[in-house]
């Protein structure tokens, strides 16, 4: 197989979803294109804490922290600047990047459950600290400024095109990434540190820059999120659920691969649709639930619910995003993954 | 004077979080696994002693305290055997973070749906508004006892590592898992009963924090962060480590409320979070 049919394959792929966003407002219903827009930003959010998680091997119980810092930050410029709040969006990321990038300093100086919890910590001190500021609302937090310059005969569809974007442009980027020498590096750490330090990467740097892009992607996210309600409350922005969410769809669709956020956003959605609709149970056991099937993934399939289909049937249909994990292997031994799946 | 008062407070109430914090200690130490449900695991224990004190308004509430312990027990016991020895071995250190993260998720939820989001607190009557007068200085009776209780378990725990057969198996355990096996110990079972001993340390902490003050089931999380935070200032493995950590974020949780009334937990975050900066290998850096 060489590379010129698979990019070809995912071009067109591309466009087909491109296309698929671009008509879905004219067909779906409110409702649903509010669902849709849910699922897409808690897909770009999981790629994210998946990007840390996975492939940084990196695991942030305070992710939270930058959705809220993202959302915020869009809230107040907007208000301060007085545009529609889709022309500052760009600030969202970089806060949250900068806010990122400043806390690594202390952070980093921790190694995994103990990074996981100074997150967590890191979140809790903000939050308070955006409680007590009457600035930025306290604890009744604050409307959207601006949304009376929004056109609500085209809000939904738009939050749903850019949520849309954002989730094809994140998916894209990271497959671009993960190929890329920079990729690879990560991964080479991920596997084995003392190897990958040994051919020269620098793993200080490579997580680094890991844990920015995420913080980036996860206040942008947040910052439409939270734009969709016109309102924001500290209450909700610095959720821990919000790092649940991430973690758990990460861990049941498969932890360190592009496709199982996908699958696992797929079944995060499923089961909230199904047993908050039909079987009318509340969202606490709804989380009881997902909790269950997380922990089962676990220990039935430590590496999540995609890479152990995938192995097992040796189907790759969602071959698109793959060749991240092993692209090198496929150029040195061309056929080989052929050979061992058939 | 009130300044001393609250300095002494503080002191009294970093005792219970010292207990908090040797729990996660104990199970960090000898397995290097951070139990993210151990918060859950306490509140849990604290539901256990208000239900039983409901079934039996005659008997003491800190009586209570004795069958919620050996309940803790068994349900550390069950707990490692069930879920946590399956990935303890496991190549990749995040896999029992996420795990108990998981469960943790779990039990919040539940707790959630069976007692309910409102606040409850264990009630012990005249005890909990006794207080000694020393040099015009007013300091309640049952923090002194807390403070004290905890000393002992601290005592206890360190004379049952140090001098018993159990704590030796414990100890070669933590040191050598791959080892120990050649002189018959078998490490899931030890796990079973450290996570049982860790758990039951919890309950005591768990039940008199619900003493001092309300809980819901959504205070696991802020348990966590102090058992944790308690762990981290201690210098990671050092039990006495943890008993000083604690004294100091309860110092810090009081003047900040003096400070500031509705401050909550916020100054105690702070203190962890400038120590980190500052030292990161804690107060205390040496070794069980």
């Amino acid at each position: 197989m060489t590379l010129m049919p698979t990019r070809t394959i995912l071009l067109a792929c591309a466009i087909v979803l491109v296309a698929i966003i671009a008509g879905a407002p004219f067909v779906l219903n409110e409702g649903i294109l509010r669902l849709a827009t849910e699922c897409l930003l808690l897909l770009t959010m999981a790629q994210m804490w998946n990007l840390l998680a996975g492939y940084a091997g990196l695991v942030s119980l305070g992710h939270q922290v930058f959705i809220a810092f993202g959302a915020y930050a869009l809230f107040l410029t907007s208000g301060w600047l007085e545009v529609t709040p889709i022309w500052v969006l760009p600030v969202a990321p970089l806060v949250a990047a900068a806010v990122a990038a400043i806390i690594a300093f202390p952070l980093f100086r921790l190694r995994d459950a103990y990074f996981s919890i100074a997150m967590w910590v890191f979140a809790e001190i903000i939050g308070a600290f955006t409680m007590k500021s009457q600035a930025v609302g306290g604890t009744s937090g604050v409307p959207l400024a601006t949304s009376k310059l929004i056109d609500f005969d085209w809000f939904e569809p738009t939050m749903f095109w850019l949520a849309g974007g954002l989730t094809l442009v994140t998916i894209a980027a990271l497959y671009k990434m993960m190929t890329s020498s920079f990729g690879l590096g990560l991964m080479s750490v991920r596997d084995n540190d003392l190897a990958a330090m040994s051919v020269g990467v620098d793993v200080r740097h490579n997580r680094f820059i890991a844990f920015v892009l995420s913080a980036a992607g996860c206040g942008l996210a947040g910052a439409l999120s939270f734009m969709g309600n016109l309102f924001i409350a500290p209450l909700a922005a610095f959720d821990v659920n919000w790092s649940v969410y991430m973690m758990f769809i990460v861990i049941i669709g498969g932890i360190g691969t592009l496709e199982g956020p996908i699958l696992g956003v797929i079944i995060f959605f499923g089961l909230r649709e199904l047993m908050t609709g039909p079987l009318g149970l509340s969202g606490g056991w709804y989380l009881v639930g997902l909790g269950i099937i997380a922990v089962v993934v676990m220990i039935v399939a430590p590496r999540g619910i995609w890479p152990a289909l995938r192995d097992r049937l040796g189907v790759r249909l969602l071959d698109v995003h793959r060749a991240a994990p092993r692209p090198a292997a496929a150029t040195i031994l061309p056929g080989a993954s052929e050979r061992v799946t058939g | 004077m009130i300044w001393v008062e609250t300095l002494i407070n503080g002191a009294l109430l970093g005792g219970l979080y010292g207990l908090l914090g040797i729990g996660l200690a104990l199970v960090f130490g000898v397995m290097r696994v951070v139990n993210i449900a151990h918060g859950e695991f306490m509140v849990l224990s604290a539901f256990c002693a208000v239900l039983l004190s409901n079934l039996f308004p005659q008997v003491s509430p800190l009586l209570m305290l004795i069958p919620v312990i050996a309940l803790s027990f068994a349900v550390g016991w069950l707990y490692q055997a069930a879920i946590v020895n399956r990935v303890v071995t496991s190549p990749d250190p995040l896999s029992p973070l996420l795990l108990t993260f998981g469960v943790s998720v779990i039990l919040r939820n539940v707790m959630v749906e069976i007692f309910g989001a409102d606040v409850r607190s264990l009630q012990v009557g005249e005890l909990s508004r006794a207080s000694l007068e020393i040099a015009g200085l007013n300091i309640g009776i049952m923090p002194l006892l807390t403070l004290v209780l905890a000393a002992l378990l601290f005592m206890a725990l360190q004379l049952v590592l140090r001098h018993t057969e159990f704590g030796r198996i414990v100890r070669a355990t933590a040191d050598r898992r791959d080892i120990v096996r050649l002189s018959g110990v078998k490490p899931d079972r030890v796990y079973n009963y450290v996570m049982g001993l860790s758990l039951a340390l919890g309950a005591i902490g768990g039940v008199l924090l619900a003493v001092r003050s309300g809980f819901t089931p959504f205070s696991g999380a802020e348990r966590l962060l102090i058992a944790f935070e308690v762990v981290v200032l201690g210098g990671l493995g050092s039990f006495w480590g943890a008993l000083l950590g604690g004294i100091a974020l309860g110092m810090a949780q009081l003047i900040g409320l003096k400070i500031d009334p509705n401050a909550g937990l916020l100054y105690a975050h702070l203190l962890f979070f400038i120590m980190l900066l500052i030292r990161p290998s804690g107060l205390v850096s040496s070794r069980v």
